[in-house]
């Protein structure tokens, strides 16, 4: 028994988690632990000002990867194999529909809960000094999960696939001067054929998770950097908000307290500097509101993850992933829709493919990287920023009102009917 | 070393690692681009021209084209590629209109824009009879919507 008592000691190499030294050292020795801080403010896990939605993207990260993997055993990327692979995947492979279904929504959730992340992030003013580099980081992450969305989407190589993709890569052609060759360059050829599955494929499994590893990695480490997570304004005391509304603004802020450490306290003093720091630094009596990291964060997280994995696993059950007919290019079907988060962009595409699907989404990405720059009120204050939250509301309510007239007012040939009508396509 | 060589070799050598850097990228974009293409031909032959019926037009699924023939004019080839965002219009006989599935263009029996958001009007193609009597379709070479081939 001492052997194994030795192993496992030189595996966590820490005091007993009943200590004080044990709960940090449990963060702070571990590799995958110690992207969190020791302690926790209190407040910053509330479930009602974050919801969790970073955790839970995060995660459902984590199940596109794992269900991913399992895929690629099975699926050969080349048409037509790539479609038999599907069907293979859907009625042979044990548990394959399963795992696609669990790959598909948990897309179309990771999708939505990014979205609502960058909205808390919005609405909380957490983009705000020192934190803009983060809110770019983020927007980065919003365009790579919508990139991944969209090389997905070919894979199956069904009809849906292949249409998607088709208007898709031409909406790019319509990029002036270099959008002829960048969808060459996608493709690999001129129409959406071999070469372009192959591309997207390679896309899909390696080019853009590595950079969304890459950059969750800076994402999380800037969290900690910038002082951890942003605190609601209305837990804290009027003094400290007044001080948390102008950090880092140009006002004439008196020079951050140095506290002496007290005396059962231990620090790791790395280097002695002068000037003051860049992130957010706490007060004594707020080191008091804040708590271990273990158990309360890592008990909450581990909730979280389980909530996400069961209600992916639960809708997986229920409803199984799409898949099509073949992909047939002479045949496009009507109406040939995009996945329902790229609807608002087509809709705006049928009234101008230049204006809509290249001139107004790049001035929306352009405006969200420069939110954090453009912004200079140094208030969090809602009452404040009435500005900022009806533009940013307009934002919002725009791109849903445009995703729910192209998901549920489009009938063939793209007319306007409305969802309680049924239409059946005129025949040639 | 003096301080003027130090700073034309330091020059010399930014200036060399910079354009190795640019050359290098410039490679792999120029990987990137296929030089060869596994797509269907643009010139092609269609077959004889006994083969296509007079009055409504033959839909070619593979090659995306419509083969008009005309008792008095001859022969034209449409492309069925959309000029919005290249979905395969369809011909509707009841109204001699091309429908585009996808976001409502429609072209007219010449392929002007009636409707809808396509740019342009969709495409004619070269039609031309070779030694062996077929019909040759060239993709590269568009005409004017009043081409005809006389058989």
């Amino acid at each position: 028994m001492n052997l194994f008592r030795e192993v496992w000691q030189s595996i966590v190499r820490r005091d007993p988690l009943s200590t004080d030294k044990g709960k940090s050292e449990l963060v702070f020795h571990n590799v995958w632990l110690h992207i969190h801080p020791a302690k926790v403010k209190k407040e910053n896990l509330r479930f009602r000002y974050t919801f969790y939605l970073g955790f839970i993207t995060f995660f459902l990260f984590l199940i596109l990867l794992t269900t991913g993997i399992a895929l690629m055993f099975y699926y050969r990327p080349y048409p037509p194999v790539a479609y038999q692979d599907m069907k293979d995947l859907q009625f042979v492979v044990f548990m394959g529909s399963f795992l696609r279904a669990m790959h598909r929504w948990a897309a179309h959730a990771m999708v939505v809960c990014v979205f609502l992340h960058m909205c808390r992030v919005f609405y909380t003013a957490s983009y705000k000094k020192p934190r803009q580099f983060n809110w770019v980081v983020g927007v980065l992450l919003l365009l790579l999960t919508l990139g991944l969305s969209f090389t997905g989407y070919l894979l199956p190589w069904d009809q849906l696939a292949y249409w998607a993709i088709t208007v898709g890569t031409n909406i790019g052609s319509y990029a002036p001067i270099i959008g002829g060759q960048l969808r060459e360059i996608l493709l690999g050829g001129h129409t959406v054929g071999e070469a372009a599955l192959i591309r997207f494929y390679v896309l899909h499994v390696a080019i853009l998770p590595s950079l969304v590893i890459l950059l969750t990695i800076v994402h999380f480490w800037r969290i900690r950097k910038d002082g951890g997570l942003s605190r609601p304004l209305w837990k804290l005391k009027a003094k400290k908000t007044e001080a948390l509304v102008t950090i880092g603004a140009p006002a004439d802020v008196a020079p951050l307290k140095t506290v002496a450490a007290s005396q059962d306290k231990t620090y790791g003093l790395m280097e002695v500097v002068t000037g003051k720091p860049i992130f957010e630094t706490i007060t004594p009596e707020e080191e008091e509101d804040a708590v271990f990291s273990y158990p309360y964060a890592f008990f909450r997280e581990a909730i979280a993850l389980m909530v996400t994995v069961t209600s992916i696993m639960a809708i997986s059950l229920y409803f199984h992933a799409p898949l099509e007919e073949m992909a047939n290019p002479a045949k496009t079907p009507n109406p040939a829709k995009a996945p329902w988060y790229f609807l608002g962009l087509q809709e705006l595409v049928s009234h101008s493919a230049l204006l809509g699907g290249v001139v107004a989404p790049a001035l929306m990405v352009l405006a969200l990287l420069a939110i954090p720059y453009f912004d200079r009120n140094p208030s969090r204050r809602p009452g404040d920023r009435k500005w900022a939250i009806w533009l940013f509301t307009i934002f919002v309510v725009a791109n849903l009102v445009l995703i729910v007239i192209g998901t549920f007012f489009r009938g063939p040939g793209w007319a306007f009917v409305p969802p309680w009508v049924h239409v059946v396509a005129r025949a040639e | 070393m003096n301080r003027r060589a130090f700073l034309s070799w330091g020059a010399a050598g930014f200036v060399t690692l910079c354009s190795g850097v640019a050359v290098s990228l410039g490679a792999v974009v120029r990987f990137l681009v296929p030089d060869v293409f596994y797509e269907p031909p643009q010139v092609f032959k269609i077959g004889n021209p006994a083969d296509f019926p007079y009055g409504p037009p033959t839909f070619l699924t593979d090659e995306k084209i419509f083969v008009f023939r005309d008792r008095d004019r001859g022969f034209a080839v449409a492309s069925a590629v959309c000029t919005h965002l290249g979905c395969t219009v369809a011909y509707f006989q009841s109204d001699h209109h091309f429908h585009c599935p996808c976001h409502g263009s429609v072209f007219g029996p010449n392929g002007r824009v009636l409707h809808g958001p396509a740019p342009r009007p969709l495409n004619w193609f070269e039609v031309t009879m070779t030694r062996d009597g077929q019909l040759r379709v060239d993709k590269d070479k568009t005409v004017p919507s009043s081409y005809r081939l006389m058989v």
